[in-house]
């Protein structure tokens, strides 16, 4: 009898750590978001904001979701592709519309090109894009508001720290 | 005439006792010694081919042995071989490999004259050995500005197979064999794991071991069952020992 008590706590045991099993939700990470700081060209230390920034994806109709539209900001997080190794973004700045609809601001394209690494995270969240060897150009021209662009870190696995310094 | 056959009565009565080559032991000891059988128990496990009708995810088997060595212990060993398929949110793999489980079974269950039943709890060494197949997957992205109807897909998208991983684990058993008839039995029992070691691929981790089942994260712990079917081949018969009471006088202690 004693040793069937025994067996039966043993059941229990097997039961509880069973039921103590972790639910499969994903906690452990994302997939990165770019992380962009403004300077001051005029000096190169100190943040500088970008008045009325409209931050908009080429190809997209919709403002890029992570940046408050039309706000003066100094540090944006945007999403890369994680289809393909090059995402464009239209980056405005004074950004306001004219009375037909037009865009009057100074629109200013920056591409981004990278590797895509995969990574999986774990069983609740399955594969994520990381990305390495970060690289940017930006069509130039005569009224261009960025004036250089500088990758601080060409690893892009989390979103907490500057990946890109844009000099305005 | 009656006096003499009387009187001769109490004279022969006396010879009663010098005829009796023995004393006569009023408590015989019982010769019949209750022999206990000793042999090979083969089953299958009914649960993984019920399941594998039901679910079309899943195909498997397993083939239960154990040997009596003495009087409680019993040698026990599981082979079998699984297939699983699991849709996670994301991505779909399938495992399927084979798997050994040897060690011993210790009989709890004190049975009455006659009973061959088991209540145990038993402990096993396993192994597995199998292949990983990444059916499909998409990337986890909580940003869904460049993809706003579904997450992107990974790259490729052709099954990617990861072979020639393994497993090695504890498992710690409770179980019970009852027998139905003559030498039939119906066992079932329930079995937590611990892994000790296991060979992993760096990009896709083993999610699920045939005969262990699911790993789950920062945990080397697993759980798992069977009810069998299984044949008692009676090899030899032998009698129990007794074994040795010692009884402690508990009078006089408070």
């Amino acid at each position: 009898m004693k040793k069937i008590k025994v067996g039966l706590a043993f059941l229990l045991a097997i039961i509880g750590i069973a039921s103590c099993e972790k639910d499969d939700i994903c906690v452990e990470g994302d997939t990165p978001l770019l992380v962009i700081e403004f300077y001051d060209i005029a000096d190169t230390a100190s943040l500088k904001n970008v008045p009325a920034l409209r931050v908009v994806g080429q190809g997209q109709a919709v403002t890029v979701n992570t940046v408050a539209d039309r706000t003066a900001l100094n540090k944006i997080s945007i999403p890369l592709k994680t289809d393909v190794d090059e995402t464009s973004f239209l980056l405005i700045s004074n950004s306001a519309s004219a009375e037909n609809g037009n865009e009057t601001g100074n629109i200013d394209t920056i591409n981004f090109s990278y590797k895509r690494l995969e990574d999986f995270l774990s069983r609740g969240c399955g594969f994520v894009v990381n990305y390495d060897s970060l690289q940017s150009t930006f069509t130039t021209g005569t009224d261009n508001w960025i004036k250089n662009i500088e990758i601080i870190r060409s690893q892009v696995t989390k979103s907490d720290s500057t990946h890109v310094k844009i000099f305005h | 005439m009656s006096r003499f056959f009387i009187s001769l009565s109490f004279f022969l009565i006396g010879f009663w006792a010098f005829c009796q080559s023995e004393p006569i032991d009023l408590n015989p000891k019982d010769t019949v010694v209750y022999q206990q059988s000793y042999g090979l128990r083969l089953g299958v496990d009914i649960s993984r081919p019920i399941t594998s009708f039901l679910d079309d995810n899943y195909t498997g088997f397993e083939i239960v042995a154990d040997y009596r060595l003495n009087q409680k212990l019993y040698i026990a060993a599981e082979l079998g071989n699984e297939k699983k398929t699991r849709q996670e949110d994301l991505y779909n793999f399938t495992t399927s490999g084979s798997y050994l489980k040897v060690g011993v079974n210790k009989n709890t269950y004190a049975n009455w004259y006659g009973e061959k039943n088991l209540i145990y709890i038993g402990g096993r060494l396993a192994f597995s050995t199998f292949q990983n197949t990444l059916n499909d997957y998409q990337y986890f992205n909580t940003n869904r500005y460049w993809s706003p109807t579904d997450f992107t897909n990974g790259t490729g998208n052709v099954p990617e197979n990861f072979s020639g991983l393994s497993a090695t684990w504890l498992e710690a058993v409770f179980g019970t064999n009852v027998e139905l008839f003559s030498n039939v039995y119906m066992g079932a029992s329930i079995r937590l794991g611990l892994i000790l070691a296991q060979k992993e691929d760096e990009r896709f981790p083993n999610l699920w071991i045939p005969g262990f089942n699911k790993v789950t994260n920062d945990s080397r712990f697993g759980v798992g069952f069977n009810y069998s079917i299984s044949y008692f081949l009676p090899l030899y018969k032998k009698k129990n020992q007794i074994e040795k009471k010692i009884e402690i006088s508990t009078e006089g202690e408070n």
